[in-house]
């Protein structure tokens, strides 16, 4: 009977040629950080990317799969990644037609929050003697993921790196966020909302949705505004910085 | 579904042919993103088909970046090296930047209340 089946070795050489392993790998390490943020009644915490990129990083050390070897087959998944960046215009679209009177102030107060959350990073890695190819990858951390790493090829910082940081920095904000907005007395949902879209893009967005929508809404148009935003202006601001740009 | 689908990889194609050609400095997508904000700006509503695509792919948008976070064992050596200098970043970055923005919302907003009543 074991005669007719190959080899275990067999099996497995021809299923890591294929995108199918890393595919399957992507898909069901989301699907298990997915059914765990719901089950930890969407904690902060429990972030479902960070799981899934927890539960692929070690299989693929345990299965001794090169990272190449690995993206190889989920590239078809990190491809969708632009797409998903040009759809974030339906939700920037519909937050500019419902909240048009205070564009004027919101977009201040975000250029203002952007050049915090760039001045502080880069200031405190640089005192922190952080190697540089780190302190670059912190430039672009409060964008939303897909457009950070975007950015983060353009001023030839590693969007690995790049991802990292803004996915932390989300949990980040969307774990003391309301610690540090409760401490200042900001008491509006809309600019508790806004605030956290701003600092922590898509992480804070779905905190905020699960406080209050009104906080939601602010909080993902602060989202899409500084991923716009911060498209145009970073790279132009990191060049004064880096002469290679 | 096809139809939304098209749509939005045409405007993602031609930001990366803006981006590629024109204007190198922002990435292609992004470029995208603004020509289809500007399309349903001057079209006054979003259609049907792109919304539910679009919608659909934002939901799971986690899922995208995935694969190139998982690049982080590539950097585990530099990233343990580094890790205090970096968590104390991320730190007090999120910490100021989610403070700058609210104080800056509150002032405004007051100092803007305060004009309308004297009005």
């Amino acid at each position: 009977m074991t005669n007719a089946l190959p080899p275990m070795t067999e099996i497995w050489v021809y299923l890591s040629g294929s995108p199918l392993l890393a595919l399957v790998l992507t898909l069901s390490a989301y699907l298990l950080g997915l059914s765990v943020y719901e089950k930890s009644q969407r904690h902060p915490l429990a972030n479902p990317v960070l799981i899934a990129v927890i539960v692929v990083a070690v299989s693929i050390t345990v299965l001794n799969m090169p990272y190449a070897k690995y993206f190889e087959g989920a590239q078809f998944v990190h491809f969708l990644l632009g797409t998903a960046t040009v759809a974030l215009a339906i939700p920037i679209y519909k937050g500019f037609e419902s909240l048009r009177s205070r564009m004027g102030v919101l977009l201040l107060a975000l250029i203002a929050g952007g050049i915090t959350s760039i001045a502080t990073a880069v200031g405190v890695a640089k005192l922190m003697r952080v190697d540089e190819a780190l302190v670059r990858g912190l430039w672009a951390k409060s964008v939303t993921a897909p457009i950070a790493m975007g950015v983060a090829e353009r001023i030839h910082a590693s969007p690995t790196l790049t991802a990292i940081f803004a996915v932390s920095t989300g949990i980040l904000g969307a774990v003391l966020g309301r610690f540090v907005l409760n401490a200042f007395g900001i008491i509006p949902w809309w600019q508790r909302g806004f605030a956290l879209g701003v600092a922590s893009h898509g992480i804070g967005t779905s905190r905020a949705f699960s406080v209050h929508p009104q906080a939601g809404t602010y909080a993902s148009l602060g989202m899409g505004l500084h991923g716009m935003v911060g498209a145009v202006l970073i790279p132009w601001a990191a060049s004064f910085f880096y002469t290679n740009i | 579904m096809i139809e939304g689908l098209v749509f939005i990889f045409i405007f993602q194609s031609l930001g990366e042919l803006f981006s590629h050609f024109i204007f190198s400095l922002i990435p292609g997508p992004v470029i995208g993103l603004i020509f289809l904000l500007i399309f349903l700006f001057m079209r006054g509503n979003v259609p049907a088909s792109i919304d539910w695509v679009g919608s659909s792919i934002l939901q799971h948008l986690g899922l995208l970046f995935i694969p190139a976070t998982v690049g982080v064992v590539l950097y585990l050596p530099l990233l343990q090296t580094h890790a205090w200098g970096i968590a104390l970043a991320l730190l007090v970055s999120t910490i100021t930047t989610v403070a700058v923005t609210s104080l800056f919302l509150k002032f405004m907003a007051s100092a803007d209340g305060e004009q309308n009543h004297h009005d």
